[in-house]
């Protein structure tokens, strides 16, 4: 499985850069960033290269950081792909309850990031069935 | 330990005492003091009219701005070469209310905190810490003495400074911390971050908390953060600083000097005296102070008197933990709101830490209440659900205790202001009418 930050941020002007300054200045480097457009407060997702470097650094200025798991798919470009996986997920009563993307750079193909009600289930469904798993 | 053989006087012959001390009081502020004389006159009373403990309700009521109109030794009975000590208020709005001591009021005080200190549990072996500004403000001053007194270790290390705080705490081997109660709240959070522990690190045990009120709520936090044994104690600089009153060990109510100080509860609308058992304002008239004696002050704070005897063996009367100041209650939408009603649910509530800020303000003819919380738990992190539902109990809980509906705002860890000294938690932006 694929690890995450979720970091508590105010919805203010300068909060947001104030993440990533903090993680540049760690050398820990972002692959992926989730945030949505809620009124009052947000919750950032994020995949970096050193999960654990990156909740200690931003844990020391205050933040408050949750390490969790998510799956990570990696998709093939074609037609249908992305379909193919939520049916899966559906025909066994797994609910999805967020899901965003990122692309590899070098091989330039499409990671879907998501966390469902049933972790477990969500990945021995997966893997069973031939879908690659990004970790 | 019960510090003085006066703690257990009999109700009779603390009522000889208090009537025989008031007289004296009375007949010397008429005599000394134009204000008093001319608020006396006024009033229709004169000196010899007080024949009773109850003859005490003839005599008016003496308030803040009375000390502000004789700004600064207006009050004062003796001549200022007689005074060996001066204290002012933090005076946030104008002018500072001035306050003196001769040299038999300051053994006095040193008498009233050592009461105080040992009944909080400090004795001789112990070394304390004292993290309140010193200064014009009483109460660094008036516990550094009672400490000394009954022969423990006094650092004079004042507000501020948090880390070193910390440092010489471990250092030193402090066992008793004298602070704001949101000041120690403060430390703890200083000192995790310093990688200490204050629990299993440092050695402090007994924490003789002032110069703010504080919820039950709010010494469950404290003695589980620290591992100590929190108490509270009353006092203002008007009436002598710290010393007025103070919790024994039963936990049952803070005990007032009664030697000392006679008090009354009052409706704070109408004036009249409420029985015992009724929350009201404390009213304190002072017996037994030269410099500054104060007749029937008005403290403000909403409170309530126990007489029984107390399980400590104390029969000074216990006044309750106060449900804030008469000055801090909001009135939203037509509904009494103390801040500490609101500060005991936020404590209670698992996720949030323990520090927060009120809001109020009027949209159009409506009050509004705001209230911003620092999130702490990071395990509901990832979910707007569970955040949303943190909300909604928080919502939910403050509709029931105080039946109004307020807007919570979860913010960053540590994004609220920390306090040093009284914690200033409460914004009203309303215009004055109304308030």
């Amino acid at each position: 499985m694929l690890s995450q930050l979720s970091v508590f941020i105010e919805n203010k002007k300068g909060n947001l850069v104030r993440v990533t300054q903090i993680l540049k200045e760690n050398d820990v480097d972002i692959r992926a960033i989730a945030v949505f457009d809620t009124p009052e407060f947000g919750i950032l997702r994020l995949i970096v290269i050193d999960p654990q470097k990156g909740k200690e650094v931003l844990n020391e200025k205050g933040y408050s950081v949750r390490l969790g798991e998510v799956i990570g798919i990696e998709l093939t470009d074609e037609l249908g792909s992305l379909n193919t996986v939520l049916e899966l997920l559906s025909d066994n009563d797994i609910t999805i309850n967020y899901i965003y993307s990122f692309v590899l750079r070098k091989e330039g193909l499409p990671v879907m990031v998501m966390n469902v009600n049933d972790m477990r289930s969500a990945k021995e469904t997966l893997e069973k069935n031939g879908i690659s798993l990004y970790k | 330990m019960i510090w003085s053989k006066e703690e257990v006087l009999s109700r009779s012959e603390i009522e000889q005492l208090q009537l025989s001390r008031l007289q004296d009081t009375v007949k010397r502020v008429y005599e000394k003091v134009p204000h008093y004389k001319q608020k006396f006159d006024e009033a229709g009373v004169k000196p010899e009219d007080i024949k009773s403990l109850r003859d005490l309700s003839k005599l008016p009521f003496t308030v803040k701005s009375d000390l502000r109109d004789t700004y600064p030794f207006g009050l004062f009975t003796c001549p200022k070469e007689d005074l060996v000590r001066i204290h002012a208020s933090s005076g946030t709005t104008g002018k500072p209310t001035v306050v003196g001591y001769t040299k038999n009021d300051l053994a006095i005080w040193t008498e009233l905190t050592s009461r105080v200190a040992a009944m909080g549990g400090a004795t001789s072996k112990d070394i304390a810490q004292i993290a309140f500004g010193y200064g014009l403000f009483t109460g660094a001053f008036g516990l550094h003495y009672g400490l000394e007194n009954i022969g423990a270790s006094v650092i004079p290390m004042s507000s501020g400074n948090t880390e070193k705080q910390i440092m010489i705490m471990k250092d030193f081997g402090t066992t008793v911390l004298v602070s704001t109660p949101s000041y120690a709240l403060y430390m703890a959070e200083v000192a995790k971050e310093m990688g200490i522990d204050p629990k299993k690190d440092l050695n402090v045990k007994i924490g003789l908390f002032g110069g703010e009120g504080s919820t039950e709520a709010m010494r469950a936090e404290l003695n589980e953060k620290w591992g100590m044994f929190a108490t509270e104690n009353y006092g203002m600089s008007e009436l002598i600083g710290p010393g007025v009153s103070g919790e024994c060990e039963a936990l049952k109510g803070m005990h007032i000097a009664e030697d000392h100080f006679i008090a009354e509860i009052i409706n704070p609308d109408t004036g009249e005296i409420l029985p015992e058992g009724e929350y009201g304002e404390l009213v304190i008239t002072t017996i037994t102070k030269e410099a500054l004696p104060i007749i029937r002050y008005r403290t403000k704070d909403i409170t309530k008197l126990m007489y029984e005897t107390c399980e400590c063996g104390r029969t000074f009367v216990r006044m309750a933990k106060c449900h804030g100041r008469s000055d801090d209650m909001l009135v939203i939408r037509g509904v009494n709101v103390f801040p500490s009603q609101i500060e005991e649910i936020i404590i209670k509530t698992e996720g949030i830490s323990p520090h927060y800020e009120i809001v109020v303000d009027r949209l159009g003819y409506l009050d509004t209440m705001s209230i911003q919380i620092e999130l702490e738990d990071d395990s509901i992190l990832d979910s707007y659900v569970q955040l949303n539902a943190l909300e909604k109990s928080l919502k939910h809980k403050l509709k029931t205790v105080l039946g109004i509906d307020a807007t919570i705002k979860l913010v960053e860890q540590k994004s609220l202001q920390r306090f040093m000294g009284k914690a200033k938690r409460v914004t009203d932006l309303r215009k004055d009418d109304n308030k």
